[in-house]
Parts: structure tokens; sequence; C-alpha cells
């Protein structure tokens, strides 16, 4: 064994360390695969349960399935009782609409206070700042009153208006920080040159700001979709539910059958889940850059 | 500030106004209605009548609210622990570079964290189920089917047992926090402290958690945040039950404003958990403010 001394490879020195690294390294390895493995089981389990009659899940809750079937997403389909293509649609609208008027508000919001002097940007900005502060889960019972007495509630537009309040403030955070970074001779050059305040906004900042944007996109569309406590308050009608709301009516009809429950809640997670796994890199990085600054 | 970009105050005010309304009308608006309502009896129905401080002396003397407010204590305890530790413990494992498939535990344990917490629920009150569980599923295949048990009615059991999903949900969210934070730190450090001699837990001890304090001290709060709101998957997993050995402080004032109609006392609930949560906040965020200081004296 010839002895060659590298100052950078401390794990080279002898065979002994090397056996320990090998076999400590086949743990670690083996530790976290297990835990990757456990995130992405019950998808999985759910995936291939749905596959099976009740009947035969019930005879066997692990197995593959011996005779495939699609039946169960067929039945919850065409029963337009479930409503779960209509809280899909509901989720994908109240989604959109959402995170485009959080991203746009918070855009131009973020922008004003970040550049503009004016007398109410300190207090602006501190009200603000209280919303990321304030528990959410606080106002439920208060947010039912108002919005029943202003007759908002069970309307089709009803879960965007609290979503777009408690999305802003993080909205508003991230655009403020990120405008702060911009040199100012840009606007300077584009209001010398003629533009007006708006076309500055638009045309000139706006893109630079895309990655910011990009982010708040990100998280937002997850929340929104996501979103429970704010629906199970404010949405009584079932053609109005969104899906987490749609799934726990499901579910209590359902309770014994649970492929059919699994079809039902694979097809309404299907949207994020193809979302998460054809762009999981941006949506990580996004999440964990809002995470962090926010 | 150069006066070349300053908008009109007509422009200015159009720009502000809708994100301004939008957001008083939901958060400000409420915040003054529950505390006026607090000092009402109103059952949901048009009566409303004023009863001073009676919801709050209640309130006070509400072993169940108290009760809510310790298991919320609770999952905040086991959560900074088990989300945040064995985050950590993994990242280490990461970062030591035996491991491979890197790429393939970020995007697999940041999983969970993008799903609905009702259907992470849903899918652990399957696990727990008596007759279909996996959980006595996997006990009856080791021929322990003599501890299977209805998991969810055990009482002494069930906060464990709900915090679970929790822990597992938000382990690979705050593992990629942790890990960005690593990559940004000069892979260097860590060559020289094993040359030294650091061993693992040396290196773990005295160099990564000093170098990633800060993040960690971010995903603290974010930990205490989520979980003093907890409702969702307990709403689809316990409904605070049974009895109210899983009541969290949102499930009671839900409880209590939905399905008993009290919404004036539900209103006095809800202002104590803004206090409340308020305080837990505020608290920890003092206490870390207080420790950054310390390291940097």
């Amino acid at each position: 064994m010839a002895k060659k001394f590298k100052m950078t490879k401390v794990e080279d020195r002898s065979v002994g360390t090397k056996v320990k690294k090998g076999i400590l390294g086949t743990f670690l390895n083996l530790m976290l695969i297990l835990f990757s493995l456990t995130c992405i089981f019950p998808l999985v389990w759910m995936f291939y349960s749905s596959l099976k009659e009740k009947r035969a899940f019930n005879a066997d809750i692990i197995g593959f399935p011996k005779s495939p079937t699609l039946l169960n997403y067929k039945r919850i389909l065409e029963n337009t009782d479930y409503h779960l293509g209509s809280s899909m649609f509901n989720s994908f609208r109240t989604t959109l609409l959402s995170v485009a008027l959080i991203v746009i508000l918070g855009f131009i919001v973020g922008y004003i206070l970040a550049r503009i002097k004016f007398k109410m940007n300190r207090p602006l900005y501190l009200m603000f700042l209280m919303g990321m502060l304030i528990p959410v889960h606080s106002l439920l019972v208060p947010i039912y009153v108002v919005f029943n007495n202003c007759g908002l509630s069970n309307k089709w537009f009803t879960l965007i208006i609290p979503y777009v309040a408690f999305g802003l403030p993080v909205a508003i955070f991230l655009v403020e920080g990120f405008v702060k970074g911009i040199p100012t001779a840009l606007e300077e050059a584009a209001a010398i040159d003629g533009s007006s305040f708006s076309r500055t906004l638009f045309q000139i900042i706006m893109p630079i700001c895309r990655p910011i944007m990009t982010t708040i996109a990100i998280i937002q569309t997850f929340s929104c979709w996501n979103e429970f406590s704010f629906a199970l308050i404010l949405i009584k009608s079932p053609k109005l539910q969104t899906v987490p709301l749609a799934m726990t009516q499901f579910t209590g009809q359902f309770a014994s059958d649970y492929p059919k429950i699994m079809a039902a809640m694979l097809l309404t997670m299907s949207p994020i889940v193809v979302l998460y796994f054809c762009f999981s890199k941006q949506i990580i990085k996004g999440m964990v850059a809002g995470a962090v600054k926010g | 500030m150069p006066n070349a970009i300053k908008p009109k105050k007509s422009v200015l005010f159009a720009y502000l106004i809708i994100p301004v309304v939008v957001f008083v009308f939901a958060v400000f608006v409420p915040l003054v209605t529950a505390l006026v309502y607090s000092f009402f009896q109103w059952k949901g129905g048009p009566v409303k009548t004023f009863n001073g401080l009676t919801n709050y002396i209640t309130l006070f003397k509400d072993s169940t609210f108290w009760l809510s407010f310790r298991h919320n204590i609770f999952l905040v305890l086991v959560c900074i622990v088990g989300q945040i530790g064995i985050a950590f413990i993994f990242v280490l494992m990461i970062n030591s570079k035996l491991v491979k498939l890197n790429g393939i535990h970020r995007t697999f344990g940041f999983f969970p964290s993008t799903v609905a917490a009702v259907s992470i629920g849903f899918i652990w009150k399957m696990i727990y189920d008596y007759n279909r569980g996996l959980i006595n599923w996997f006990l009856d295949k080791i021929g322990r089917g003599d501890l299977a048990q209805v998991w969810l009615n055990n009482e002494s059991l069930v906060m464990l047992l709900v915090a679970i999903p929790l822990v597992w949900q938000w382990i690979g969210y705050y593992m990629v926090i942790l890990l960005s934070a690593i990559s940004s730190i000069d892979q260097e450090i860590f060559e020289v402290a094993e040359l030294d001699g650091a061993n693992a837990v040396q290196r773990a001890v005295y160099i990564v958690l000093p170098l990633v304090k800060n993040t960690i001290l971010v995903c603290v709060t974010l930990c205490i945040a989520g979980n003093m709101k907890a409702f969702d998957n307990i709403y689809v997993m316990t409904n605070g039950g049974p009895g109210t050995a899983s009541m969290v402080m949102a499930m009671y004032g839900y409880q209590v404003s939905f399905q008993q109609q009290n919404m004036g006392y539900g209103s006095a609930i809800s202002v104590g958990i803004f206090v409340l949560s308020l305080l837990v906040i505020g608290g920890s965020q003092w206490l870390i403010g207080l420790m950054t200081k310390k390291s940097d004296v």
C-alpha cells in the first residue's frame, strides 16, 4: 500500500476508514431513500389502489390490483352529485384570478412603496406589514360575519377577496425588496425620455421584476389551490365548492369506500401533482425564496 | 429619490385604492367586528344583547379553550423538534458527500408540502384506520396484531398521531431551505475542518449550526406561525375529538361559532386566539432577537 499523502482527500488515508465510510455511506443513503419513499408512497399507493374495486381493496389493502379497472374514476366523474368536476372548475377559477390579482397588485403596491415618496408611504407599509403578523385563523369567525352582512358570502368570487387580501402582504414585501435592488437610473432615463409613470411601470419595471413575480405566483398558486378554512366558512352551495371542501363532503359520503375516495383525491390533486413534477426545480426554488425572504 | 419618476397624486391614488380597500375590508374590518361582537351575547340570530365582559370571563375560565391552546403549543414544540430537527440531520447527511440521488431526495421530500393539508389528513386517516389502515396491517404482518387499535380514538395518543402527519409533511420543506442555506457556505470550510480532525458531530455543532443559525431561526418562526393556526388536517382527521382530546384553538373557535351557533362567544374566542398567537409569535421573535444579538457581540 503506497502511502501517498494528499492534502485535500482525507478519506483516502487508509483502507480501514474507506470501509467505515462505505458502511456509513450505505446507511445514510438507505435512510434518505427510505424517507423519500415515504414521501412518495401515499401517492403511489393511492394510485394503484384506486384501480381496485372496493371488495378487492378490503381483502388486501397493500397488494397491486389483480384486475385493474377504471370503474371508480368513471363512477365519480359521471355522477354530477359529487360536484368533483365543478369543484375543480371553481378551484381553477378562484386560483387563477386570485394569483393574477395578487401578482399585479402586489407588484404595483410593492413598487410604489419602494420608490415613491409620499405622506402615506410608511403608514401603508406598516399596515401591510401588520397583515403578515395577524394570525389569519383568528379572523375566520369575523370574516364570516362581515361577508354575510355585506351579502358577499357564497358567491363565485367570494373566496378571491380573502385570498387576495392575505396574499398581498408577502407579495408586496417580496416586490419591494426586489425593486430596491434595481438602480433608479433606468426610471430616470425613461422619465427624461418622456415616458409616463404607468408606461415606465409596466413596460420597463415589470419585465425586470419577472423573477420575483414568478416566485409570488408559484407560492400563491399552491396556497390558493390548497386553502380550506375560508372556503369552509364562506361557501355553502355545493356548486361553488372548491376542491378541498368538495373532498371533505365526498369522504363523508363514502367513508368506507377507500378506492373511490382515493380516485377522487388523485383526480383533484392531479393538477398540482403534474405542475409540481414538471417544474419541481423552479417551484422549490420559488417557494424557498419566498419563505426565507417573507 | 428623484422627482422625475414621481407620478401625480391622482395616478397614485388610482393605483393604490383597490389593494388598500380589499386589504382593509378583509383584514381590519373583521378584526374590529370581532372586537365589537365579543361584548355581545349573540346566537347567530337577529338578537344581540350587550353583556359586557361576560364572554371574556367565560373564556378565561373555559378549560377547553386553554386545553386547545396547550395543544397548539404541543404541536409547535413537536414540530420544531420533529420537522426542523430531522430536516437538519438529513441536511448533514446530504452534506457529508456520501449520499447520492440528492436531486431525487429534494424533489420527493419537498412534494408533501405542496399537497393540501386536507388531503394529507385524509391519507393519514386511512393509514390510521382500524380495518383497512396500514398501521394495523403492518402490526398484523409482524405478528403483533394484538397491538392494533382504533388509533385516532386513543385519547392519550391522539395529539401525537395528528402531529406525525404535520411533521412528515414539512420535513422536506425545511430540509430544502436548510440545504439552500448550506450550499451558500464555502465548501472549503468543511474540508479544512475535516483535515483538522473534527468529527461529524463536532462539524455539525461547531461549524454547520452557527453558519445556518439564522436560517434555522427563520424556520422556527415559520414553524411556530404554521402550527398556531393548525386546523385543516385536524378538522379532517379527528374534528377535535375524541371529546376534546385533539382540540386546537382554531378548531374550537370554529365549533363554538358554527356548530353551536354561538357567534358572540366565538368572537371572543377569535380575539383570544388573536392575542395568544401574537403573544407566542412575538415572544418567540423577542427570544430569537435576543439570541442573534448575543452572537453578534
